[in-house]
């Protein structure tokens, strides 16, 4: 590349040179090796802006850039070129400097309130990306970068994954700051704290932490910070990345991390003392640490009154065991304990299984490969034909394959039963790990009975036990057992009496409220 | 080598799997087990099968559309004894016979005659055997006449049995005994078991219905008599078994012929042993509380007078019906079915030691003084009776 050489002597180099190096290099004095290197950098992409123009009598040069439907177009005409193009001409031409153009533009002419100055080309480039307008003048080795972002974005709507009957409706959405937005909203406090990184080679995704100083433990904040910085992927696309990066087990089937699209759930469990990952371009904002019995805990619990909500809460658990056990508990009492079963309805399943091909295990194991098909087919489908679908489905697997004799209505009846319980638990990413485990369950509890089920089950207890969430045991407050915190576990207690924080999450500030009625 | 052992000790937990499965429509289903002994000494089992194709409501199961037949199907077989018997069933049978939802167990009159011992052996060495099965006595027919009887408001005459065996236990109406009850009395100290008794009721002779008629008392493992109802309920008095059950009186307070019928809602009795020297008796202690369920002649229960003297009616009648109990056991059978020597080993183990050996002898002979304290609570809606005038 002669054409750099010769112009610019041989301190300067050709685009792969700069694409390694741009980070660490500072703004040159001269603007027009400013513009060539950013062009080089830049100019490819054909959504980038470059603007030139002149300032003032004296025709200083400067040029900002911007990029093309991430900004706020209306923001960058009437509060940066506007003033600037028009205005300058007021200024005394004979007393301007260089320097003293840039000055007054930065502390008089841009008239928008989020501006800062920028000295690294790697640091402009990422502004820029980002939405931000870097403005260059020349003579002067520093950019103003003007907050100009602006994007199209989904607006805020209804929960989907999450609603509720009364409560909140607003969930947050793709932009990260309407999030912190919709956060700093609920919590008005100074100790509120918003930081933030970037993770991602390539996306530079903006990842905010979010905690209550004084509540959340210091050194669960810390350690999230490690986490996240030890991070090198080259991008982060949505927060179940983060999450898998960062939990405990990264071989355990339950989650261990909750995430919410509700900004009060987030905003509540902010103030138990946990701490919120929110990352840009995801709705789901991550919590931690985060316990077991969290993700049988609704948002509405808290709003409905508590008797209801405790009565809830129970049933969801019995539809959790339910989801995990209720088909394996079948077909081990059909194959191997027929004592267990009333005799009525061991005479009647007898009479259903007469002349049903296969084993009750196949039949069971069968039903429920099907049913999982269905729900499969039905979140794919588009919502036109999904319908169709269900109901084809419906029949197939339930009134036409009973008639036919391929399975006994029994079977129909539990795997549907399991399959509505499933759906009952609030949290959909606990809810799918039962029903992996449920096929386990089934091959065990078709193997070896009850003892294989009670083998199993107690295998999964002990591998619960054995998890952490950023130092927090996961069966907490049952194991460890903390008898003060099972107030919010198989019972929702009035707020009025909710006194404290659960300790292992907060630490070192425990007290919710000095005011009780009790 | 650690993955290898534990990889081992997973597969020896996994490979044990299998071994007892059987699927639920490969068995057929007892209900209703009969015992009896013929005339070779024989063991005979008859066993009542469900065909539970026929019995389900629903029209689906694979099975549906042939039109739906008798529910129930009965076997017999026959060994030298009850184990060989019942493993001859696997020569005409194409499903194992499944036991274990099966609640009573039938004794023919012979068999309770000539000693249920090795039929107890054999039920209570099988697993599949409920413990907790009802042991009934079947006289008037035989075992297969009981599993065919016709008259029916159940599905099948085992289930009618069962709903009547446990009608008994709600009303105290009759003797209910089951497997664990009576292999505890036969291995406790002088006392001796009873087992309720099934008639079956025949006309124009064909087996049509059964119904329970009093108990009959054993000794040891051999039946040696019967007890009427009447006396039936003696002993239920002093067992402790009665609740809810109806009380008839056929005479008036002031001795006129009529039925006054009461509820007894709650009852206990006491039994205490006396020793005076060598001297033994015993005290049997009633009280209880009625209420009148019905009555033929116009009382007035408003009078308190009127109150005491049913009472006192109430009270003759359970006295006899519980004296008329203890001549046949005491006197007719000598058999100590209520447990007053255990009674008295409990309270005077010292003088049980010396005279254990000649108890025997003694029973019989022994004075069994009997008191009844009646109490009457309610007398249902009415407290006046309805006067026609």
């Amino acid at each position: 590349m002669s054409f750099w050489n010769n112009k610019f002597g041989d301190d300067f180099m050709d685009r792969s040179y700069l694409i390694e190096n741009y980070k660490d290099m500072n703004l040159y004095d001269d603007i027009d090796k400013n513009l060539d290197v950013l062009k080089a950098l830049l100019k490819q992409s054909s959504d980038i802006i470059f603007r030139e123009f002149r300032i003032g009598e004296k025709k200083v040069k400067a040029f900002l850039i911007c990029v093309d439907g991430l900004v706020d177009k209306a923001l960058i005409n009437n509060n940066i070129i506007e003033p600037i193009t028009l205005e300058t001409r007021k200024l005394d031409g004979n007393a301007l400097t260089k320097k003293s153009v840039y000055e007054s533009l930065l502390n008089y002419f841009i008239t928008t309130a989020d501006i800062k100055e920028e000295e690294k080309i790697g640091d402009i480039i990422d502004s820029l990306l980002d939405g931000d307008t870097p403005l260059i003048v020349d003579g002067v080795r520093k950019s103003i970068i003007i907050s100009t972002r602006g994007w199209e974005q989904r607006s805020i709507s209804e929960s989907t994954t999450e609603a509720v009957v009364r409560g909140p409706k607003e969930a947050f959405v793709e932009t990260l700051r309407v999030n912190t937005s919709m956060l700093r909203r609920r919590i008005k406090n100074p100790n509120f704290i918003i930081e933030s990184l970037k993770v991602g080679k390539y996306t530079k995704t903006n990842v905010a932490i979010a905690y209550i100083k004084d509540v959340a433990k210091d050194e669960v904040v810390e350690e999230v910070k490690n986490r996240l910085n030890k991070i090198d992927i080259d991008g982060i696309v949505d927060s179940g990345y983060l999450e898998e990066m960062i939990e405990d087990n990264p071989f355990s089937p339950f989650p261990q991390i909750e995430h919410s699209e509700r900004p009060d759930k987030i905003a509540a469990e902010l103030l138990e003392g946990r701490v919120a990952i929110i990352s840009d371009g995801s709705p789901e904002v991550l919590v931690v640490p985060t316990i077991f019995v969290q993700f049988f805990q609704s948002a509405e619990d808290y709003y409905e009154r508590y008797y209801i909500s405790t009565l809830f809460r129970i049933l969801r658990l019995a539809a959790m065991l339910m989801s995990l056990t209720l088909p394996s508990i079948y077909v081990a009492a059909v194959t191997y304990h027929q004592e267990m079963i009333p005799s009525p309805l061991a005479i009647s399943i007898a009479a259903q299984r007469e002349g049903v091909p296969f084993t009750t295990l196949m039949e069971a194991f069968l039903m429920e490969f099907f049913f999982e098909i269905l729900r499969e087919a039905g979140i794919r489908l588009p919502m036109q034909v999904g319908q169709a679908v269900s109901i084809v489905g419906a029949l197939v697997i339930g009134q036409a394959a009973v008639q036919a004799g391929l399975v006994s209505a029994a079977t129909v009846i539990v795997v549907a039963l399991t399959g509505i319980a499933s759906f009952s638990i609030p949290a959909f990413n606990i809810a799918i790990t039962f029903r992996l485990l449920r096929f386990a369950m089934l091959v065990v509890g078709g193997t070896l009975g009850f003892f294989g089920i009670i083998m199993a089950l107690m295998m999964i207890l002990a591998h619960l036990a054995s998890l952490e969430s950023f130092g927090v045991p996961y069966l907490s407050p049952l194991a460890p057992s903390n008898t003060r915190e099972l107030n919010d576990v198989f019972i929702r207690i009035p707020w009025w009496a909710k006194i404290f924080r659960p300790h292992k999450v907060a630490g070192q500030n425990v007290k919710r409220q000095n005011y009780s009625r009790s | 080598m650690k993955k290898v052992l534990s990889l081992l000790i997973i597969l020896s937990l996994l490979l044990t799997g299998c071994w007892d499965k059987r699927e639920i429509n490969e068995l057929s289903f007892v209900q209703g087990i009969g015992m009896d002994i013929d005339k070779d000494k024989m063991c005979n089992i008859t066993v009542q099968v469900l065909k539970p194709a026929n019995l389900a409501t629903s029209s689906g199961g694979g099975g549906g559309g042939a039109a739906a037949g008798k529910p129930y199907e009965v076997y017999s077989s026959r060994g030298v004894d009850f184990a060989k018997a019942f493993a001859n069933f696997n020569t005409e049978l194409s499903r194992t016979l499944f036991l274990q939802h099966n609640e009573i167990i039938f004794i023919g009159e012979n068999l309770a005659r000539s000693g249920i011992y090795s039929m107890l052996d054999f039920i209570t060495r099988n697993p599949e055997f409920r413990r907790t099965s009802y042991l009934v006595v079947v006289t008037g027919g035989t075992l297969d006449d009981l599993m065919k009887l016709s008259k029916n408001v159940e599905k099948y005459p085992y289930k009618e049995i069962l709903g009547m065996i446990q009608n008994q236990r709600n009303t105290s109406s009759g003797y209910v005994c089951d497997v664990n009850h009576f292999v505890e009395t036969l291995e406790t100290e002088e006392v001796q078991p009873i087992v309720g008794r099934l008639e079956i009721v025949k006309k124009d002779g064909k087996p049509q219905h059964a119904r329970f008629v009093g108990a009959a008392a054993f000794k040891y493992d051999k039946m040696i008599g019967f007890l009427s109802e009447e006396q039936t309920k003696g002993i239920m008095w002093m067992d402790n078994f009665i609740k809810n059950t109806s009380l008839v009186i056929d005479k008036g307070p002031k001795g006129d012929k009529t039925h006054i019928t009461f509820t007894v809602i709650k009852a206990k009795s006491s039994i205490t042993p006396k020793v005076n020297g060598d001297d033994v008796s015993f005290d049997v202690k009633i009280n209880f509380e009625s209420n009148m369920t019905e009555q033929d002649a116009v009382y007035n229960l408003t009078e308190l007078k009127m109150i005491k003297s049913l009472e006192d009616l109430q009270e003759q009648k359970v006295k006899s019906e519980i004296e008329d109990a203890l001549n046949a056991i005491q006197k007719k059978y000598k058999v100590d079915s209520i447990g007053f020597g255990q009674k008295l080993q409990e309270k005077y183990p010292k003088v049980w030691e010396k005279i254990k050996d000649r108890w025997n002898e003694i029973y019989p002979n022994v004075k069994i003084n009997v008191s009844v304290k009646a109490s009457l609570k309610r007398s249902g809606l009415t407290s006046k009776p309805i006067q026609p005038r």
